[in-house]
């Protein structure tokens, strides 16, 4: 298992790519970095310009101290959170059922699926705003937990669709005839099958939530409610930019969610069993 | 008391019955007695206050905004009332208010820029009776602010300030090489720019984008008047590439030349956005730039070096004077508010002029006047850099003259249709007669939408 | 009969017999029923309703805080005789396409590096995906001071650390570099999405495949291409329809950085969409810019994705 799919790569290739890759994502993430450690009048020279000297601390003391920086750090961990189990639920039974399930009107189904995410968000969120507003979510964080879903739902449900039809329909089948029911297949041998494929889909509904900013602009008006994205731009004044604040902000907000990332990468290796694909 | 009474109270705390039934019942058991009477106007008082949902524009004056947001929760406590303050800034607003209006769950009142009154129209409630009497307590409006806040006769806008763009000079660089301040921008500013700018070193004389954005925008429709052209006749009528053709090529033009022919700025101009300049000039990289108050306020704010060193003058013209665009932010109230009294009792308390003079002194040229007595505070001579401010304030006229402001003309600014114009002779090698053309074809069609 | 049974399955619940019920609405219909009803409900709620009101709206004139006026195709129509409008779609096309290529490559790319045999693959990954994680306002604001002509860190690296260039570029203000470079942030932006989803699919793909190939003979290029590729079909296809569709709707990145300038050699019809319905406040034609190439990717999508199924059955 642990030697598999490391074959066909050596391993001095494997590092060269990655290394062309890091400064690719790196280089930038770094320059966010240090732009957050500058003052403005350092970020507006070119004296030392890859490690600032000195390194200025005053955006993050103030984001911490004086602004909402943490309230909108937990506005934001509590909406992507809750939408993404939201929409994680829906997608993961929806997309079993569109995948393997026979019934009337799937396939219709599973193009209508399909289709709403040629929708362009841009548009819609004129009349959504009306409907969460007619189901009485209007500047609530619920009103964005339940918003999130309709952009992240389609693509949950069609990434683990093709998950649900790249696992063989014999284990399943070997189940049922050992006695146990539909949803007792489904449930103890093809979802941890599919963990890896949920997981990377959560992960996307995650991400989406977290880094939305237009629905999180409009539906919420109380400064409190605001979620990082819109918190962070509203450190954008007309032609006056906040550059310290941006840029600190920037790092805070996306840290965590590197740290986090590293540790569900583990889990969504471990989460794919070698012992059940051999089956 | 009476029990009945406590009981009913009791049911309204716990939100089974509303207020207004609760009035209705107390008034029956109380009878009108004027113990009775007392104990109601009590129980009242304890009762949900009125809420005034208030959006302003966050301004880059970040302590304008505290004065603002303060003088508003005053207000509020003394009235009695529950406030909700949103901000938004420049670009975020138009979603949050077009997605509110579509919903029907506008604020009650709104800090609105100058498109504001015209874009919001079916929407807003009829105000004139309100700034009839502001303006006339304050001396009489300005010509400019009358004309952006008043819609087909009626007043649907309050004004409250004007910002104005102004132009920037190093003046150290300037007094070094003996200079005098430009007048006009041709050969002015250009010789100018000449003399002062230092390529090898990175150093430009003139840094004006004509790239899509406020500054952009702000700057071509103000070029076109300065050569006696412009995207509008005198009856609001297109007329970029028909009667104000000629003109309207020469300022094309010479706007070009800035960067093709006299090289007398940075090679990234037309890549700017709106921040851009003023963080060139603040990294020294520009001698002259036009931008706005903000660009002082962010220096004199955070006692940059060059504060001192910066000279605020009139923007300079061309062969047909010296125009500029003018701005008014005003305060709106939405026709669907429950409380227009409320609200118009806020506006008048926020314009109370010793409100709007603590306001002022913390704006740093930002919130100029928009009523002819305002124009006289002391405030204006307390920075010489002011008097450009003040007086190109004065003399700003609204986006669509020498016509009216039109909805047209609003949206020709908006959708950038004048820095495209430039923006495809620079970059695409359009001759300038053709890029008149071109834009023309898409104000006529934009004329045309508006009035069917 | 069977429409209707399937537009009512609570009808077809209550029939008398199962075993109709089952011939009539498949031999799942009670769990598949179960199972999709969340999704309908969400999808009628959310995105239908406001689609087809956003589609009706698209065919009236209707500015902000009037009611509609219908007048049938007229803003398509005018939409199709618009040289600003066409430029906008070839612009999309190029940012589109040019972006999603890429993608595919660095994609596929990352997936590999990360199932290699390198050290501390978790936290590669984790570091990797940074740019799919950060909040895409501030990133694209972090570009555009990287594009600086004058401060940014670009042309520093390439005239004064490596001496590449005599002078600097201005990035964003000629129409080549600007696109490019705002092509250039959004595949920053969304290439760690293809390589995670190319990851999960490369470890769901058997070893034995490999390792029957290996005893084939099969080198390493051709364990790519006939185990490899054919494994990830269904996840490139997925996340290639997907990520087109997103980087066409992608806003934020050329908004910040270019508002579609210069002379709108990057407006791209997002941006265009926004402006007509918050600059113009033209909501009708607004949508009908943001619909008018709908039907086009929805053909595309409907062919792959009947291919995609078609080589499922195989």
């Amino acid at each position: 298992m642990k030697r598999r799919g490391s074959a066909w790569v050596e391993p001095a290739l494997g590092y060269a790519f990655l290394a062309v890759l890091l400064t690719i994502v790196v280089f930038p993430f770094y320059w966010m970095i240090v732009s957050s450690l500058k003052s403005e009048t350092q970020m507006r020279s070119l004296i030392s310009m890859f490690w600032p000297s000195p390194i200025v601390l005053d955006s993050y003391r103030q984001l911490l101290g004086q602004t909402d920086f943490l309230v909108w750090f937990r506005n934001s961990v509590t909406v992507a959170v809750s939408s993404t189990l939201v929409a994680t639920a829906i997608g993961t039974i929806g997309a079993y059922s569109l995948a393997r399930l026979r019934f009337l009107g799937r396939g219709f189904m599973a193009s209508a699926v399909l289709i709403t995410y040629l929708v362009p968000p841009s548009i819609l969120f004129i009349p959504l705003y009306a409907q969460i507003r007619g189901m009485g979510l209007a500047d609530s964080l619920a009103g964005l937990i339940a918003a999130y879903p309709s952009f992240t739902v389609p693509f949950v449900t069609w990434l683990l669709m093709g998950y649900f039809e790249s696992i063989p329909e014999e284990l399943e089948q070997a189940a049922m005839i050992d006695g146990a029911t539909r949803f007792g297949a489904f449930a103890r041998v093809v979802l941890p099958l599919a963990a890896p494929g949920v997981l990377a889909a959560g992960l996307y509904a995650f991400t989406q939530a977290w880094n939305e900013f237009l629905y999180a602009l409009v539906f919420i008006t109380d400064v409190k409610l605001r979620t990082l994205p819109v918190g962070l731009a509203s450190f954008i004044t007309g032609d006056v930019y906040g550059w310290g604040y941006l840029m600190a902000g920037a790092v805070l907000t996306t840290l965590p969610v590197i740290a986090a990332y590293v540790y569900l990468q583990k889990y969504m290796v471990e989460g794919l069993t070698a012992g059940s694909v051999k089956g | 008391m009476d029990n009945r009474l406590n009981h009913l109270a009791e049911q309204l705390d716990a939100g089974r019955i509303a207020r207004r039934e609760f009035l209705r019942q107390a008034a029956v058991i109380t009878g009108g007695t004027a113990a009775g009477l007392h104990a109601l106007e009590r129980m009242a008082d304890a009762q949900p206050k009125p809420k005034l949902r208030i959006w302003l524009f966050k301004s880059f004056v970040t302590a304008g905004n505290d004065v603002l947001a303060r003088h508003i929760e005053a207000w509020g406590r003394e009235r009695k009332v529950d406030v909700e303050l949103d901000w938004a800034t420049f670009g975020d607003r138009e979603p949050k208010f077009v997605a509110a209006i579509e919903a029907g769950n506008p604020p009650d009142v709104a800090e609105m820029n100058i498109y504001g009154p015209m874009r919001y129209k079916p929407v807003l409630r009829d105000v004139s009776r309100l700034a009839v009497d502001i303006a006339r307590a304050k001396g009489g409006m300005l010509p400019f602010a009358e004309q952006a806040t008043r819609v087909e006769g009626k007043f649907l806008g309050v004004p409250r300030y004007a910002m104005i763009s102004v132009f920037y000079i190093r003046k150290d660089i300037m007094d070094a090489k003996g200079l005098k301040p430009p007048k006009v921008y041709d050969p002015d500013v250009i010789e100018f720019a000449r003399k002062t700018q230092d390529p090898a070193k990175d150093m430009w004389g003139f840094g004006q984008t004509l790239n899509r954005s406020d500054d952009g925008d702000g700057f071509m429709q103000a070029i076109l008047w300065d050569y006696g052209g412009g995207t509008w006749d005198k009856d609001g009528k297109p007329a970029l590439a028909t009667s104000n053709l000629k003109a309207n090529l020469a300022a094309l033009q010479f706007s070009v030349d800035t960067i093709r022919k006299h090289k007398i700025q940075p090679p990234g101009v037309m890549g700017w956005t709106d921040v851009s300049n003023n963080e060139a000039y603040m990294a020294g990289k520009l001698v002259t730039t036009n931008n706005g108050a903000s660009l002082y306020f962010a220096m004199v704010a955070k006692k940059h070096e060059l504060a001192p060193k910066t000279l605020l003058i009139l923007t300079p013209g061309g062969p047909a004077g010296s125009f500029i665009g003018s701005s008014c932010y005003n305060w709106g109230i939405f026709g669907k508010t429950k409380h227009p009294d409320l609200c118009e009792d806020l506006v008048r308390w926020m314009e109370d002029e010793s409100r709007f003079t603590e306001y002022l002194k913390v704006s740093v040229g930002q919130a100029g006047p928009v009523y002819k007595g305002r124009a006289d505070n002391p405030y204006w001579k307390s920075d010489p850099n002011f008097e450009a401010i003040l007086q190109n304030i004065l003399r700003s006229q609204p986006v669509g003259s020498p016509g009216p402001i039109t909805p047209a003309a609003v949206e020709v600014q908006a959708q950038h249709i004048l820095t495209d114009m430039a923006g495809r002779v620079v970059t695409s090698g359009l001759s300038p007669e053709a890029g008149l053309k071109e834009a023309h074809a898409r104000v006529d069609e934009i004329y045309k939408a508006r009035r069917a | 009969m069977p429409t209707t049974a399937a537009r009512l399955p609570a009808a077809a619940h209550a029939a008398p017999r199962v075993f109709d019920a089952r011939r009539v609405l498949g031999s799942d219909w009670r769990l598949g029923y179960a199972f999709v009803l969340p999704i309908v409900a969400l999808v009628l709620a959310l995105v239908a309703y406001p689609f087809c009101y956003a589609i009706y709206l698209s065919l009236t004139r209707k500015y902000v805080g009037v009611p509609p006026v219908f007048v049938g195709f007229d803003n398509y129509v005018k939409l199709t005789n618009d040289g600003f409008f066409r430029r906008a779609v070839a612009n999309s096309f190029i940012f589109t396409f040019g972006s999603v290529a890429v993608k595919v490559v660095l994609g596929m790319a990352m997936a590999l590096v990360l199932t290699s045999r390198i050290r501390f693959r978790s936290f590669f990954t984790g570091v990797l995906l940074i740019p799919w994680v950060a909040p895409t306002v501030v990133s694209a604001l972090n570009f555009l001071w990287i594009y600086d002509y004058s401060l940014g860190v670009l042309n520093y690296l390439l005239v004064r650390v490596f001496r590449l260039l005599p002078t600097g570029v201005g990035w964003l203000s000629e129409p080549y570099t600007a696109m490019a470079s705002v092509i250039a942030v959004n595949i920053w932006r969304g290439f760690p999405f293809f390589g995670i989803s190319f990851l999960a699919g490369m470890k769901g793909i058997p070893a034995e495949l490999y390792e029957a190939a290996a005893v084939d003979g099969a080198g390493p290029v051709d364990r790519f291409r006939f185990v490899t590729l054919p494994g990830l079909r269904h996840i490139v296809i997925i996340v290639l329809l997907l990520s087109t569709i997103w980087t066409f709707n992608d806003f934020q990145i050329v908004y910040i950085l270019t508002k579609g300038g210069p002379g709108g050699a990057t407006q791209v019809l997002p941006v265009l969409t926004y402006e007509i319905a918050f600059g113009a406040q033209r909501l009708g034609e607004a949508i009908a810019v943001a619909l008018y190439m709908l039907p086009a990717l929805a053909i595309v999508i409907m062919v792959l994705s009947r291919y995609m199924r078609r080589g499922q059955a195989r």
